[in-house]
Parts: C-alpha cells; structure tokens; sequence
C-alpha cells in the first residue's frame, strides 16, 4: 500500500455494506482505504449473485430505514435505480396462503369457521389459564395470542430459523421482537390500517420499499466502482492470514490472495468486519487465552439458498411467502422476479429462490447442489407453488455465519473479547459479524460511518448503534458490552436467578384489577339477580332482596333499580377487591422483609 | 445470599412482581367454598328445626330457589344446593381470575 499520498492508511477486513460504507465515508474525507474481501464479489450477505444472469437476492433485502442519513446515503448512489416496489408477502400453512400482514377476510376463509372459533377459544382459555411463568418464548406468545395462533403462526418458522425449540429460546427475546404487534394492533392494522402510520406503523407491515433495479448487490457494486474511481482499491479474493500487533496498536495485516500469494500492509488503523471468532484467531501476538476461548465460544446460523428457474412467466404474486408447514424444510421462498422485473433476463421465465436455514456442516450444508435442487423441487411442488417438470435449472448458493446466535453466555463471551479489542483503540470491529451483532443492513452502516469519523477525530462509541429509537431507550436499562441492537436473535432460556424466584413466591396483587374483577363481578350478579326475579314475577317478587335498598340507596327491584344496583354493586366490589389485595400485599410484605432479614440482606424495611 | 449478590436494579424490582390468578384453581377452590357453605348452611337449618312461630324451616334461604331451580331447604335440597353453589362459585372464581388476569395485561401494557 502507498502510505505517502494518505494522511491515514486504513485497511479494511471485508466488502460488505459496513466495509464499503466505511471505505467510501473515508475516500470521501480523503484517506486511501484499501479493502479486501474473501469472497469473490462484494456485497456480504446483501450481495445479488449472478448466475446466468438470473440475479438472485440472497435473503431479500428491503431498503427501507428510520435512520436519514442512511436513507440520503442510498439515494445518493443509486437515485435513478431505485425501484418503489409493493409488498405482498404470504404465510404457507396446511395447504393455504394467509395474506400477511393477515387479512380479516382471507384469515377467515382459509382456517373456516369452526376453527376461527376455536382459535378464540384457545385465546381466551389462554387467558382465562396463562402460562405463570413467561420464560420461554411459547409461554410468552401463547399467553398473549393463544396457543393456537402461536402453532400455525410462530412456532414451526422461528424453529426452522433458528434451529432451537420455542420452548428453549428466551421470553426477553419475544417481548422485544414481537412488543410492538399484539392483537389490538393487528385487528387495528387489518380494519383501519390508515390509523397506523409513522413510526407507530410496525416495521413488518410496511407495504411498499425502496429496491435496487437489479436487487441489493447494485448498491455495493457502485459503491465499488466509486471507490476505485478515487482510486481505492477493492481486492477481491483476498483473506486475512493475519493481523499485525505491536503493543497495544495495530500495524498491518498480511492478506492471502487466490493464488496464495501473500503480501503484508501497513496500517495506521484496521476497520473489521470480520467474524470477531476469525479475527482474534488471526491476531500476531496471539490474544490473552480468555479472549480467545471466549471468540471461539461464539456460534453462528448459517443459511443456504437453492436457486431455481422456471419455464414459466408467472408463478405466485409475492416478493416471498414464509413457509410455517413443519412438513418441508424450507423456510422461506423468494420470487425475484416480484422485487424487481430486471432480476430475470427471459421475460418467458421466472426464478425462486427456496431459503433454508442450517449449521455448517449439517447434513443438508454437506449435501451435493444437485440433491439440494431436486430437494427444492421436491418440496416446492409438494407446496403447489410450481410444476416441476418446468424447472429449467438451479444454483446452490450458501452463506456461512449469515446470523451470529445470541446463546447462553454469549453476552459474557463478547465482554472478554472486548476486553481485549478495546485496548486496541485503532481496531475498530464494525457490522453485523464484527460486532456478532445481528444488525440490519442499515444498522452495519451506521457503526461503518462512525468508525470512520473517529479516524478522523470523532469519538462515537460503535457498539452503542442503535436503529429503532424505542431499542434504544431500552438499551439504557442494560448497558453491558453488545447490549443493544440484540433485539433481533433469540436468547437460550436462562435459569432463573434468586431475585426472581423471590419475586415469584412473593408476587403482589395488583389492588386495581383485583378490585376491578371483584367490582365486575358483583355489579353483574346484583344485576343478574334482580332481573331474574324481575323476569319470573310475581306477586312479592324481590322483596327480600329489595332489603339491599338499605346499603344500596336508591336500589329496588325493578329494571331501573338493577342498573342502580349493578352500579353499586361494582363500586362495593372495587373497594372490597382493593382491600383484601393491599392487605394481602402488606402480609406479604411482613413476611419477605422477616424473611430478607433473616438472611442478612436487609436491615431496614423493604424499599 | 446476602445483600452483595443484589445490584441496584435488582434490589429495586424485590416484592415488585405482580401475582396471576389461576383461573382453573380459582374456579375449583370457589367451587368447593360455594357449595360446601350452601349445603352446610341448609343442613345446619335442618338440624335446628323450625324457630320462633314459624312451622317452615329456613324460610329466608328458600327464597334461593328463585335463582336455583329445584332447590328447598330439606335434605335433598342440601344436595341440589352442593351442586349449585359449586357451580355458581366456580364460574364465580373463573370470572374473577379471568376479568383480574386482564385487567393485569392492560395495566402492564
């Protein structure tokens, strides 16, 4: 690398949206970055693949962003490019389509009437009989949405992703994932979908995006062509053999071309975007033994895409339909064709791509192309999506480390590891892999733009990038290393800890809905009773029970007199409710503060 | 434990929990008490026999067949009444954890 002509000389690890965003940020200041990426093409996970100029999407990337200068960013670049595309999106479940987001009419077509009715039945029995505890991300949808819904519309597909049983992914991870979408809002979105709107509006049921004519990979194809216009190169090809330590700086790296030549540059800084598991594995001195067990303590979800084209011009109307039947393996399928007409180079056919969510090394990662496109037929046409007579050709393409997986003791794991990198202050860890992070594409681009102003003097903390305002309050709360922005990949189940079991055995009442119930209840009983006897007649009917005129003024038995009654009866009930429940709560009190004492904890009275 | 294993936070959220209601529980327990206390109220008014000038027994609590057909204060009347006050109380205690356990989520929310 040719350091005189730059006031900075900047190598960067990886050509995805965070490397190239932080590339280009730089040339534009004036620093000569150079890039190099393993892959044979730029892009990451954003990368469109080229097969026989059928484009494929790997994942389907939506631009669509909350964050300006991301948004000025892309329109900055590909102005003219960019598509306004609709979005329909399906739900495959035994046999049928729902409209997603779900649609009154259609949901009710397809599931009948009889199991519409049983889906409001497990609703209420979920909660008429919620689950105690939400540990678990079943509990936690079940309790809000019955069981019913949450196995056709939650369990099999978060299964598939993440390859991890609901009932052993963490309740946390749901209420941040799913917090903004209940019932209320769902049902709301269905009849009146305008009241939703702005940054209420939930992300997922957004109906139109931005898109690249020829998919996401043309934004970092540009972004390529820009930066070597300015003269900075992108090396293709090109892996990280190692990264160069003196002290407590960076001072180059020695990068492994395709013919395995090695060469070795100079650095004032090093931005990575890496695998951080990869990274500290190729650090010269190697790092502390914690770092380093913790970085290969670290897991990662892999994803692979089998690439199918048809002899056909139409084949479904959705951009992807989600695929929740347990009965197939694949996940989620794309018509690219439906984001962008210039995806597909024959007018006269169309191309899917069958999204399946693996483990390197799995058995179906392992498996041959060719069994993976009959396997993809296969299940395809067992869907009723194509006929598989029509299909013309196929490509595997496969995508290691697409998700880092938030496991048990992750949070730990990257505490060490930035215990380490953090002493290093001009190695700057940015993107989703740099940071095992699952940051959108959006989000990597963030940490990429401020990496690149602390090279110039900025002092942005990257690991406190936060796209949706509402994470970010939320990452006040908790503020540990990798904290926010782990909104989006599910936890294990963790045990649970003493302050919780305590809170357990000692729950308080809630005086308000106690005294509400109890206030519910006998407003109707008193209600219920005096039109009984109001119904059935009579000569003396109710005169006993018009002795409740007594504590009830202005209450008799007749259909005036039940309406005052219910009236009162409810305000008797709210206030006997609220007594028992605060002097449930002061007993309860008495015995958790005898019982903190007893243990050393507490001196004074609780709180 | 002792008080170094609680951080700030934690020590707030002690006692802050928030009880559920078990509506199968509530349902099955106010069941019980309700038809326990009917049958047990009838048969206790049976023992005592007729009070005062009156030559009927429980005259007041008769009234209850207003609302539970077939009921009476006699002793096949204490089983009718078992089998009421079960199922009035535990539709009672159902009612209550329900209408409680929801007013507990819109409250949360």
């Amino acid at each position: 690398m040719n350091s005189t002509d730059s006031k900075v000389r900047c190598v960067i690890i990886g050509g995805g949206p965070a490397g190239l965003t932080a590339a280009l940020e730089l040339s534009r200041a004036g620093v000569e970055p150079i890039v190099f990426e393993m892959d044979k093409q730029v892009g990451g996970i954003s990368r469109t693949v080229d097969y026989k100029g059928y484009r494929f999407d790997i994942g389907g990337h939506r631009f669509f962003t909350k964050v300006d200068r991301v948004h000025s960013w892309w329109m900055d670049i590909l102005s003219d490019e960019f598509l306004v595309r609709p979005r329909l999106s399906r739900i495959y479940y035994q046999g049928k389509f729902f409209d997603y987001p779900l649609k009154p009419k259609n949901a009710l077509l397809n599931v009948g009437l009889m199991e519409a009715i049983l889906v409001g039945l497990s609703y209420l029995k979920a909660q008429a009989f919620p689950y105690r505890e939400e540990k678990n991300l079943e509990q936690w949808v079940t309790n809000r949405f019955g069981k019913r819904l949450f196995t056709m519309f939650f369990k099999t597909y978060t299964e598939k992703v993440w390859g991890m049983k609901c009932t052993e992914i963490g309740a946390d991870w749901a209420a941040q994932r799913i917090k903004n979408l209940n019932l209320g809002k769902a049902a709301l979105s269905m009849l009146a979908p305008k009241l939703l709107t702005g940054k209420n509006q939930i992300t997922t049921l957004i109906e139109e995006f931005y898109y690249p004519r020829l998919g996401p990979g043309q934004m970092w194809e540009r972004v390529t062509d820009m930066l070597e216009e300015r003269g900075c190169p992108v090396r293709l090809e090109h892996r990280v053999k190692t990264i160069h330590r003196d002290g407590e700086q960076v001072i180059g790296v020695t990068v492994v071309d395709g013919d395995g030549n090695e060469e070795r540059f100079d650095a004032d800084h090093v931005i990575s975007t890496m695998p951080i598991k990869d990274l500290l594995n190729v650090m010269d001195p190697a790092p502390p033994v914690d770092a380093l067990e913790a970085a290969n303590r670290l897991r990662y979800r892999d994803f692979l895409t089998v690439g199918l084209v048809i002899d056909s011009p139409e084949l479904f109307p959705d951009n992807w339909i989600y695929i929740h039947s347990p009965d197939v393996k694949v996940g989620r399928i794309q018509n690219f064709g439906n984001w962008s007409p210039y995806m597909i180079p024959d007018k006269s056919t169309s191309c899917i791509g069958l999204e399946y969510f693996v483990q390197e090394g799995d058995e179906l990662w392992t498996a041959d192309d060719e069994a993976l496109i009959e396997l993809g037929k296969k299940e395809t046409a067992k869907l009723g999506l194509i006929d598989p007579d029509k299909v013309i050709d196929g490509v595997v393409i496969r995508m290691p480390k697409a998700y880092p997986v938030y496991d048990h003791g992750y949070k730990e794991n990257i505490d060490s590891i930035r215990g380490y990198t953090d002493k290093i202050p001009n190695l700057h860890l940015i993107g989703r892999n740099g940071q095992h992070r699952y940051n959108n594409q959006d989000h990597s681009m963030v940490t990429a733009m401020y990496a690149a102003e602390n090279i110039l003097g900025a002092n942005h903390d990257v690991w406190d990038v936060n796209v949706e305002e509402e994470y970010h309050e939320e990452a006040h709360a908790e503020k540990g290393h990798g904290a926010s922005g782990e909104r989006l990949v599910p936890q294990r189940v963790r045990e649970a800890s003493p302050i919780e079991i305590l809170n357990d055995a000692f729950a308080k009442y809630d005086p308000v809905a106690l005294g509400g119930a109890l206030g519910t209840m006998l407003g109707f009983v008193v209600f219920l009773a005096t039109a009984g006897l109001l119904l059935k007649g009579g000569e003396d009917a109710g005169a006993t029970l018009a002795l409740l005129g007594n504590y009830f003024p202005g209450y008799n038995v007749t259909w005036a007199g039940s309406l005052v009654g219910a009236l009162w009866g409810s305000i008797f009930g709210y206030i006997i409710g609220f007594v028992i429940a605060v002097g449930i709560n002061v007993t309860v009190s008495i015995h958790l503060g005898k019982l903190l004492r007893r243990l050393g904890v507490l001196d004074g009275p609780i709180g | 434990m002792n008080k170094e294993h609680f951080s700030e936070d934690e020590w707030k959220a002690i006692g802050q929990a928030i009880a559920r209601l078990r509506a199968s529980v509530m349902a099955v327990t106010f069941g019980i008490v309700g038809g326990l206390m009917l049958f047990v109220a009838t048969t206790w008014l049976l023992i005592l026999g007729p009070t005062g000038d009156s030559e009927h027994v429980g005259p007041t609590l008769g009234l209850l067949a207003n609302f539970f057909p077939g009921y009476s204060v006699s002793w096949s009347g204490a089983v009718v009444g078992l089998f009421y006050g079960a199922l009035s109380g535990a539709v009672s205690g159902f009612v209550l954890a329900f209408v409680y356990n929801l007013i507990v989520v819109f409250r949360k929310r």
